[in-house]
């Protein structure tokens, strides 16, 4: 039997009364390259969020390849998680933010080994050397030895990517990653996902403005709207098909804007 | 209001060294002036300066050990008060305001007069490297609750995108980048430590200042001799801050960006 490799379950996520997602389903199949559009405040980022674990959600549940992350199984029964559990579920999950996080302290070399080393028990050797063909692979393995402040945007937020696929994760999840970059950057990084969609080694959510973009490299466009998901479809379809009122709103003003 | 300096802006890093260099030879060169003024003019020093100097090795004696006290106390209670655990937050909170909220000289004395009530005597050196140790601790524990608060939220959720434990994502992340926060101000309550070693003199012990005391009575020497103990002070108080300055260069060195 295959599971999805992601599977939101009524999930609901609420901050005090505001209720960010509302009784979500959703899943994405291993291998998928998955975008998320949809206006400000929909609750796009909130998605990766609770699935990275960075929030608590108030009821549902999320699986990973079949496993829930935030309950475990004891006894046939579904309880919450233990830490430990959701340490082990999460390590599968990678996730690239909009701002780098860089560890400013930290050459790009060593930030790709942190994980490597500190959480997964790697050798320093073993861990350079995995680090160093990931630099290469975003194009800056002459920059190992920069610190965050000395590289611009583009290379951080690539540092930042190569920094996650470190740790081998199943699951990659980007968050507007090109949105705080000046726009001669953004087509550096674009590039370097692009690259990591067409692997089909990575099970891929992207939240995205970049309509162009979700629509070239997904195997999904999903439209959220208000903590739900309004309509979902293959690129072509939903981009040049739309069903709901709300999403021709929204794509005729993304397109007004350019 | 304080007049702006004329080019004391946030300058780059080198700008900083060149500065604190600078100040530090025409700190050393004023002291050795001072100190040279002192020897030529009081011709009597010799009479009270040994006795003098004998307190400063108390002195030095107390604050280090104090020092020590202090930033133990300041780093386990201030992240102790921002710990998921109950218990240790809630010890840590009760330790900080009973600490602040009370004198430090009431604390000396309670250290020193009234342990004893309940059958702990202490030697007057462990009572005051107690009693300021603690009581500064809890003014440090602040400063690095509020250091490893300003740390960017980011760089906690990348530690936990990537997976690391919680006492990695301290020690390896939130801890280094909160010491460059926390110099600043635990290097002030470092030099406002040295100073409050005085009060140890209530507790019989022959410091800088009660040794300045004694021998003024004997000597009657006034002027230089409480010249001579506010040099000594000073001097102390200008090594914490270049050490601190230095420390700070050196935990913020890669954070700015390189022009
Ligand atoms: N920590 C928080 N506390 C309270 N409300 C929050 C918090 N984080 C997000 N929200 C609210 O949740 C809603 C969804 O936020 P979310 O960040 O998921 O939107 P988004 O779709 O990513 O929007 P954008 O396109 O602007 O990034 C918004 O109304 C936001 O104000
Ligand atoms: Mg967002």
């Amino acid at each position: 039997m295959t599971h999805p490799m992601i599977q939101f379950d009524k999930v609901l996520k609420a901050y005090g009364a505001l209720q960010v997602l509302k009784d979500l389903d959703f899943s994405v199949d291993n291998g998928e390259v998955v975008s998320i559009i949809g206006p400000s405040g929909s609750g796009k980022t909130t998605v990766l969020r609770v699935l990275m674990t960075l929030e608590g959600i108030q009821g549902g549940t999320m699986y990973v390849n079949g496993e829930p992350l935030n309950k475990m199984n004891v006894d046939g029964q579904l309880v919450d998680a233990s830490k430990a559990h959701i340490r082990r579920i999460r390590s599968k999950i990678g996730m690239v933010f909009q701002s780098f996080n860089l560890f400013p302290h930290m050459t790009a070399l060593d930030n790709c080994n942190e994980s490597p080393i500190h959480t997964q028990g790697k050798s320093k050797a073993e861990a350079t050397e995995e680090s160093m063909r990931l630099l290469e692979m975003v194009g800056l393995a002459e920059k190992a030895n920069h610190y965050p402040s000395q590289l611009s945007g583009g290379q951080q937020q690539r540092v930042a990517i190569a920094r996650t696929l470190a740790m081998h994760p199943e699951i990659l999840l980007f968050d507007e990653p090109t949105s705080a970059l000046d726009p001669e950057m953004v087509g550096e990084v674009l590039e370097v996902i692009r690259d990591l969609a067409k692997s089909g080694d990575y099970t891929m959510l992207l939240v995205t403005h970049q309509m162009g973009f979700a629509r070239e490299v997904s195997d999904r466009v999903c439209f959220f709207d208000g903590g739900k998901m309004v309509e979902q479809g293959k690129p072509d379809d939903l981009f040049g098909n739309p069903q709901h009122d709300r999403l021709k709103q929204f794509l005729s003003k993304v397109l007004e804007a350019g | 209001m304080k007049e702006p300096g004329p080019t004391n802006g946030p300058g780059n890093t080198k700008h900083l060294r060149g500065m604190s260099m600078n100040r530090i030879a025409i700190v050393s060169a004023l002291i050795a002036f001072l100190v040279g003024m002192t020897f030529a003019t009081f011709s009597e020093m010799r009479v009270f300066l040994p006795a003098i100097l004998k307190g400063a090795v108390v002195t030095v004696q107390v604050s280090i050990l104090s020092i020590a006290l202090f930033l133990f106390m300041s780093v386990i209670s201030g992240i102790g008060r921002l710990s998921a655990n109950r218990p240790i937050r809630w010890a840590s909170i009760f330790y900080i305001e009973v600490f602040r909220g009370t004198s430090l000289l009431v604390i000396l004395f309670w250290m020193f007069f009234v342990m004893p009530e309940f059958g702990v005597t202490l030697s007057p050196m462990v009572a005051g490297v107690t009693a300021i140790g603690l009581n500064f601790g809890a003014y440090g524990a602040e400063v690095v609750r509020g250091a490893i608060a300003a740390v960017p939220k980011g760089q906690t959720e990348a530690t936990i995108a990537l997976n690391m434990a919680p006492y990695k994502r301290l020690t390896r992340i939130v801890l280094p980048q909160a010491i460059a926060i926390m110099i600043p101000g635990m290097s002030n309550l470092t030099i406002e430590l040295i100073k409050a070693t005085a009060l140890v003199s209530a507790v019989t012990l022959v410091d800088i200042t009660y040794a300045a005391v004694q021998q003024n009575q004997l000597h009657y020497r006034t002027v230089e001799i409480f010249f001579i103990t506010m040099l000594l002070y000073y001097v102390f108080a200008q090594f914490v801050r270049f050490g601190g300055e230095a420390l700070e260069e050196h935990y913020t060195r890669h954070l700015s960006k390189r022009v």
